[in-house]
């Protein structure tokens, strides 16, 4: 079988990659990117649109001009025009649909009350695999592209892999045994809960395995790392992440209304909504919901949040065991299974990888060994007084104006904490502590000051907060990598797939996750102290 | 697809997942060791 086709299209392809990248290096789309708000983006719209342009240019001739026969050079050749297929649809999703989108939610929000794109979460996860459903049920994968769909995989595993670097040991050290505990008896439970419930209404165990991971453990890198190991199809994992966000949203909005009505404190509502809610990046919605005023909640909930994926080899191992028994009983096969043997064959070795890069991470060398997801704390001088590209020293101490407009407003300030916190930003002109830091943030969130105040503050938060660029550029490359996946994920998702798999996989996550919000709204109403 | 390609599976170009499984952690490695040496 020959897989190289004869077509003009990836030299179409590469010619409007690198046409782009041209006109963005000459301020012809400089208008666009304004409106976009894209313009962070605009260093690598050149990098990645000469690279992958001048990589689809050369496909492209080869297309045209080889002859090839069927061999090795043919079969993995070939991927490269479909790589760059769903290059071009990540490209319009990156740079195009997930910054409009932000753009609409945030238009419409003085006239819905919230950010629709934030609150629906419509980044480009979602966007990515609806682009893909679309290209395929719409236009259909073209031929010379299908050989290259079928490495999405292999950048969602990538991606899986280099998240390893988001974490640091640091991170684990915070934890508070109750949230081990806790995140623990809920993630395992709701994963046997949808093992238990999919058995029964005879969904396949691909989609069963893949939906208890997703729906226990949380969003798309646990329906990722599972999927493989259950044999689940991309259909499955798409449903997967749908059930999660789509639940996500409901409890964006529910939850902070219950635990007013239960007048819950912030740690006790950081607690629940770290193991309610699905979705990371829900789980943040709902705390900041909780308590605009401050992060306390939004601390709490991150800490529980995280510790999820704690789990996730553990859950990866008992999916590995579960599917193999499940399957060799529907073949009616009664030979016993060794889980240890299951495990060694089975066990991803991607998974493995994302520990190895969380153990690298956590060694310092990316960032600072106490960094969080990328971000970490200095206020020491050398931090604080800077060079520009000119090589001029830019000092980052608050001014003297500064400082007297933060006097001026102090007394704005009720709670005493952050009261004081203030009060030693202002002799010292600087932020003192990272707990000085999250008071700081309390009263620019709670917006007790007024434009200019604020600003003052948000400016000394700034200056203390260092982003490690190391790992500013693993988020960049991840966001690539799940782009690509969920794109090529997207093509391989036809509506006939679809009506074949009915609507079950929602109806049971949603079961297990109300469950799972209720049981861990009682634990923590009995168990969660104020001051844990 | 299946029937599609005659190596591979519908979802991935490779033999087997460890296959793919390794390809990945090549891929990821090689390329957290060049976020390291130039960023």
């Amino acid at each position: 079988m020959v897989y190289t086709k004869r077509t003009i299209w990836p030299l179409v392809i590469g010619i409007i990659m690198v046409g782009y990248a041209y006109l963005v290096q000459s301020g012809n789309m400089a208008p666009l990117i304004k409106f976009l708000n894209t313009g962070r983006y605009a260093g690598e719209m050149l990098t990645l649109g000469y690279a992958f342009g001048g990589v689809a240019i050369a496909a492209g001739l080869w297309h045209l001009v080889a002859a090839p026969r069927e061999g090795h050079a043919d079969y993995y050749f070939s991927t490269i025009a479909g790589v760059m297929f769903i290059m071009l649809v990540a490209f319009i999703v990156k740079w195009g649909l997930d910054p409009l989108m932000a753009n609409w939610g945030r238009a419409a929000q003085p006239t819905l009350g919230f950010n629709f794109a934030s609150v629906m979460n419509l980044n480009y996860v979602v966007m990515g695999i609806l682009a893909g459903i679309i290209v395929v049920n719409v236009f259909k994968v073209p031929q010379w592209a299908e050989n290259g769909v079928r490495l999405s995989r292999l950048g969602l595993k990538s991606g899986v892999i280099l998240l390893g670097a988001l974490y640091s040991f640091a991170e684990l050290a915070q934890l508070g045994k109750l949230s081990v505990v806790m995140i623990g008896v809920f993630v395992l439970g709701s994963v046997w809960l949808v093992l238990i419930i999919g058995v029964r209404r005879s969904l396949p165990n691909s989609m069963t395995g893949v939906l208890s991971s997703g729906v226990g453990v949380c969003g798309v890198s646990a329906a990722v790392a599972a999927a493989p190991v259950v044999q689940a199809k991309s259909l499955e994992i798409a449903y997967t992440i749908g059930t999660i966000l789509l639940f996500g949203v409901l409890c964006m909005f529910l939850f902070p209304i219950v635990g007013k009505a239960f007048g819950m404190g912030y740690i006790q509502f950081g607690a629940w909504a770290g193991t309610g809610i699905l979705n990371s990046a829900q789980v943040a919605g709902a705390a900041l919901a909780f308590q605009p005023g401050g992060i306390e909640t939004l601390k709490v909930a991150e800490i529980f949040n995280i510790t999820r994926v704690l789990f996730l080899p553990i859950i990866v191992l008992w999916l590995a065991v579960w599917y193999v028994r499940r399957e060799q009983a529907a073949q009616r096969t009664v030979q016993q299974v060794d889980a240890m043997q299951v495990v060694i064959s089975k066990f991803p070795i991607f998974v493995l990888g994302f520990i190895l890069m969380f153990l690298l991470s956590s060694t310092g060398i990316f960032a600072p060994a106490r960094h969080y997801q990328g971000s970490y704390f200095d206020n020491s001088e050398k931090a604080l007084m800077k060079k520009d590209r000119t090589g001029k020293e830019i000092n980052n101490f608050l001014k003297a104006e500064e400082v007297a407009t933060l006097q001026k407003e102090l007394d704005k300030v009720k709670s005493s904490d952050q009261k004081a916190a203030l009060t030693r930003l202002i002799e010292n002109k600087k932020i003192m502590s990272e707990d000085d830091d999250a008071m700081v943030r309390g009263v620019i969130n709670s917006k007790a000051l007024s434009k200019e105040g604020t600003a003052v503050l948000s400016k000394a938060h700034r200056v203390v907060r260092h982003t490690a660029a190391k790992i500013a550029k693993f988020r960049d490359l991840i966001a690539w990598f799940f782009t690509f996946g969920l794109v090529g994920l997207g093509m391989q998702i036809t509506m006939a797939s679809i009506r074949q798999a009915g609507g079950q996989p929602l109806v049971i996550g949603s079961i297990v996750g109300v469950i799972k919000a209720v049981g861990s709204l009682i634990v923590v109403l009995l168990l969660v102290a104020e001051t844990i | 697809m299946e029937e599609k390609f005659d190596r591979g599976s519908a979802l991935t170009i490779f033999k087997t997942d460890r296959h793919e499984d390794l390809v990945a952690l090549v891929l990821a490695f090689v390329i957290a060791a060049l976020v390291y040496f130039l960023v």
